[in-house]
């Protein structure tokens, strides 16, 4: 079966089996491995893309499911020069440990911070409570985000 | 001007940050394409058994299939203090899990699907589940041949189903026993297993390259990997080349050596680039867990509380091979024998086979249970003498002078005025809540203070620092990032203090071994004190080095030149000098580039002769101290336990960089609530964890944890560089104890026992829950062990 997709911006096709999750397809078939297959559940939100614009745990997704659908990765959100806000203040309050779990991060909080720009602290708890992290336990995590008050973060 | 140890506190942020931020970062499950080829492991799926047969022929010729491994392919076996874990099954199956043939082929579908045609016949054997099945007097056992194996370090007790037995014997308890004026005090205490869920599973890709082996791991024992495997492939350590790209986390499980043998003998089979990762479901599994634990102790204790003797054992499951838990008897007498004088003590530690998947190193080890079943028992002794607890404490910490379990002297005050530190933080935050009050929503108060006593594992390791011509530095050892950053922040600091330069202008390298001096690993707490150690000493070569040179470009003698912002300056004359670079670029005519080395292994602190047996080290080099405090929430109509609040003070020697350790605070006290209240690992009569996945394991989410409040002390004696202790291990040492302790004090009830999960906390609070007996563990001290 052939499916068509748009990744990052990029129309790619894939042949195979419809059942292959989509985070295999990104990893093992284009090689995009900023998406990390953790748990494979969908209940660590490592593999976390934006699907039409959605955050959605990409290990859960059927690529047979998103013939025609825009897909946004780790990879697309930003480039080496210009992060975007919320990897921005993840660098400056040097918040990183391991890092397997920040694509993720990374892309619900974008998400999050497009939908209300100023959330306050239980508002990204909430929003986080599909994203594990097994390092930093949390709080310098959300003390970073909560520096952020602008919209400027874009998809 | 700043001395060296001032230069070398900052902020520095880590420079893997960006890279990690954008999904660029390459871990070893990153690496593939269609160059590599995957391999499978087939793992048993029962706990003990006897192998009839073992058939991979049909197997070979399977679609795809490239090499196939079994215990053939691996003649020996490797451990920790004894030889006894062959890496496949031969004629016996010890454990649910255990790995009995390896697979490679084009791809993982090709491997699983020739993994499935291997012929396996087995008969089963009885199994031991549980430790009171070992130590029963007819229990199978676990390893019938145990007298036949290896040595491999000399000195313990061994003996059936008992892998090691370290004992400690200071004084005479007996007769602090027979005291007539003592109350003793004796209670037991259990706890389960944690795992340790690093996101990045044990991986690894491993090449066949010009006679050598090549193995990319994730790891944090790259040294062990190189050693592990040459030596259950019967081939000279020198064959065996090990690097490490980023690892997603470690924790400890990657302490030891696993995967890689088998990676190994499949690329050298094949010819082809193997990669080997754990499945999610494996890797919960076959977790090297932290062990569960079975724990008794009394002590005899005065009115006025003084503790005159004190006996306890514990027993620690290593599961199926001995590994970690071996060397973890050590520990015993210097975490249960920690935090308190103790007028006479017997110890008894023993790690014991049973048929359960084998345990590993996680996060400070037993020092959290040891510290959670000393601070209980030291708060029961509080109740049967009638004193206040943080009296009783105050009154007993170890101190100046003051001996340990094992009669090591400890220099310095530390402990009593951390708690004066920890009674000031919390003075800050003064809210008239008593145990056992109900709050406003009906829920009920606990608060508890607990102290704890680790140690920074030392032992060797070595730098080499080159400086080059452009005035930047590279730094190679056989250090790597796991995520806790000390290769990003303090290992540059200590480099570009000792230098003069900025830490921007040093390069790290990452372990090859091929590249770097041998070095026992990344854990332990010992990355800033011993690698940094060695990196310090690397830096006086270059200085001297340099410095040399420079006062005859300056016409200064050497003790009047500083290295500062990348030159040498005449002692209090700014921009007098030269820079780095014109010095370097002038030795390079005379001698050649500049380098140093350095070396590290610990001072070694001595312990009182006689007093300890079968133990790998007699005294710690470098302790170090934590007092934690909680107040926490339970609701009793669901048991479910908040925490509302959580403060520590830790002993860091000397803090390099704030923010690193407030992350490893953080991050080691939410560990630490998981082990306390929900992650939890059941075996089943199968011999194998209910908890396959995420699903099962409880996690901590964001919205169960607090900000940790701490407070930094500073001072201790250390012989860290700069007087640095490592901090990243020891936040979580005293988590379980403290909201145990706040638990106990909330409900008035006995708390014997982690995780405190809502059911638990629920039967403790309606009376359900059944006082813990372990009659597997007797009252008097010498029949728990085997020198009796």
């Amino acid at each position: 079966m052939t499916i068509t997709l748009t990744v990052n911006r990029e129309e790619r096709i894939f042949s195979g089996d419809p059942r292959t999750p989509l985070v295999d397809v990104l990893r093992d078939h284009l090689r995009m491995t900023g998406t990390k297959a953790v748990c494979r559940e969908g209940f660590c939100g490592a593999c976390m893309v934006h699907v039409d614009g959605a955050p959605m745990a990409s290990c859960l997704l059927p690529v047979g499911s998103l013939d025609g659908a825009a897909v946004t990765t780790i990879e697309g959100v930003a480039t080496m020069e210009h992060l975007n806000a919320v990897q921005q203040a993840f660098e400056d309050h040097d918040v990183v440990q391991c890092g397997m779990c920040f694509p993720g991060m990374v892309m619900t909080m974008s998400r999050l911070f497009q939908t209300n720009t100023s959330p306050d602290r239980d508002e990204i708890k909430a929003a986080m409570t599909g994203n594990i992290c097994r390092c930093t336990g949390y709080e310098r995590i959300i003390d970073a985000l909560m520096s952020i008050r602008t919209n400027e973060v874009t998809s | 001007m700043q001395n060296t140890a001032d230069a070398a506190v900052m902020n520095f942020p880590r420079r893997d940050a960006r890279d990690k931020l954008l999904g660029r970062t390459k871990y070893t499950i990153d690496v593939g394409g269609s160059e590599v080829i995957h391999a499978v492991l087939l793992r048993a799926d029962v706990a003990s058994a006897q192998v009839l047969r073992l058939d991979v022929e049909a197997a070979r010729s399977m679609p795809g299939v490239r090499a196939i491994a079994t215990w053939e392919d691996a003649p020996g076996a490797h451990g920790i203090g004894i030889a006894d874990h062959p890496i496949f099954a031969r004629d016996v199956i010890r454990y649910h899990g255990e790995p009995i043939a390896a697979i490679a082929a084009e791809t993982l579908e090709q491997a699983h699907a020739a993994a499935q045609a291997i012929t396996l016949e087995l008969a089963p054997l009885p199994a031991v589940l549980t430790m009171a099945q070992a130590l029963e007097k007819d229990a199978p056992l676990v390893h019938p041949d145990w007298k036949d194996y290896d040595i491999l370090f000399e000195g313990a007790a061994r003996g059936g189903n008992v892998a090691w037995e370290a004992t400690v014997a200071r004084g005479d308890t007996d007769a602090a026993f027979d005291r007539t004026d003592v109350t003793i005090v004796d209670g037991v205490y259990r706890v389960g297993r944690q795992s340790h869920v690093p996101f990045e599973p044990r991986a690894v890709v491993a090449a066949f390259e010009d006679g050598r082996h090549h193995i990319q791991t994730s790891t944090q024992v790259p040294w062990t990997v190189r050693h592990v495997t040459a030596r259950v492939l019967n081939i000279p350590e020198s064959q065996v080349r090990v690097t490490v790209p980023a690892v997603g986390g470690g924790f400890g499980l990657k302490f030891d050596c696993s995967l890689e043998p088998y990676a190994a003998i499949l690329a050298k089979k094949s010819g082809r680039v193997v990669s080997l990762v754990n499945s999610r479901r494996e890797e919960q599994m076959t977790c090297l867990c932290r062990e569960n634990a079975e724990i008794r102790i009394r002590s005899a204790v005065t009115a006025d509380g003084e503790i005159v003797g004190r006996e306890a054992t514990v027993l620690m499951d290593c599961g199926a091979y001995g590994g970690e838990q071996v060397f973890l008897t050590t520990m015993t007498a210097h975490t249960l024998g920690g935090n308190y004088r103790l007028g006479s003590v017997r110890l008894s530690s023993r790690a014991i086979y049973t048929n359960t998947p084998p345990n590993g190193a996680f996060r400070a080890c037993n020092g959290v249970y040891n510290t959670f079943a000393l601070e209980r028992h030291t708060d029961e002794i509080c109740d049967a003498i009638g004193m206040d607890r943080m009296e009783f404490r105050r009154h007993n910490v170890v101190g100046d002078q003051d001996i340990g379990a094992t009669g090591q002297v400890f220099e310095g005050d530390v402990l009593r005025p951390m708690i004066d530190r920890m009674q000031a933080l919390c003075a800050k935050h003064p809210n008239g809540r008593e145990n056992g009050q109900r709050l406003d929503d009906g829920r009920i108060y606990g608060r508890a203070m607990t102290v704890g006593t680790w140690f920074i594992f030392v032992g060797p390791s070595a730098a080499t620092v080159n400086l080059n011509v452009d005035g930047s530095a590279t730094l190679v050892t056989s250090g790597v990032e796991i995520g806790s950053g000390s290769m990003m922040h303090a290992l540059p600091q200590i480099v570009a203090a000792g230098l003069g330069i900025a830490p921007e202008q040093v390069i790290v390298k990452t372990a090859d071994t091929d590249a770097a001096g041998r070095d026992l690993g990344v854990g332990g707490g010992r990355t800033t004190v011993s690698i940094g150690a060695a990196s310090a000493a690397a830096c006086d070569e270059v200085r001297d080095k340099l410095l040399a040179v420079a006062s005859e470009m300056l016409q200064t003698a050497p003790e009047q030149l500083v290295l500062a912002d990348g030159r040498v300056e005449i002692r209090g004359r700014p921009g007098s000098g030269t820079t780095i670079q014109k010095v370097v670029a002038e030795a390079e005519t005379r001698t050649g580039p500049i380098s140093g080395s350095g070396a590290f292994t610990g001072p070694g602190i001595e312990a009182m002769p006689g007093c300890a047996a079968g133990h790998f080290i007699d005294a710690i080099d470098i302790p170090v101290f934590a007092v934690h405090d909680c107040e926490l929430a339970i609701d009793p109509d669901t048991g479910q336990v908040e925490i509302l609040a959580y403060r520590v003070v830790q002993d860091v020697g000397r803090a390099l960089n704030h923010r690193a350790i407030h992350g490893q605070i953080q991050g080691g006290v939410v560990q630490g609530m998981g082990y306390a209240l929900h992650e939890e690992i059941t075996i089943n009569d199968q011999g194998c964890f209910d908890q396959t996945g995420f699903e099962a394991y409880r996690l901590p989410l964001a919205q169960d944890v607090v900000p940790i409040e701490f407070d930094l002390f500073e001072g201790a004696p250390s012989c860290g560089p700069l007087g640095t202790k490592g901090a990243g291990e020891v936040p979580i040492l005293n988590v379980g104890a403290t909201i145990g302790c706040a638990i106990a004090n909330a409900t008035g009830k006995q708390v014997s026992q982690l995780p405190l999960t809502p059911p638990r906390v629920l039967a403790l609070l309606d009376g359900r829950d059944e006082p813990l007996a372990l009659n597997h563990i007797s009252a008097i001290w010498s029949d728990n062990t085997l020198r009796r």
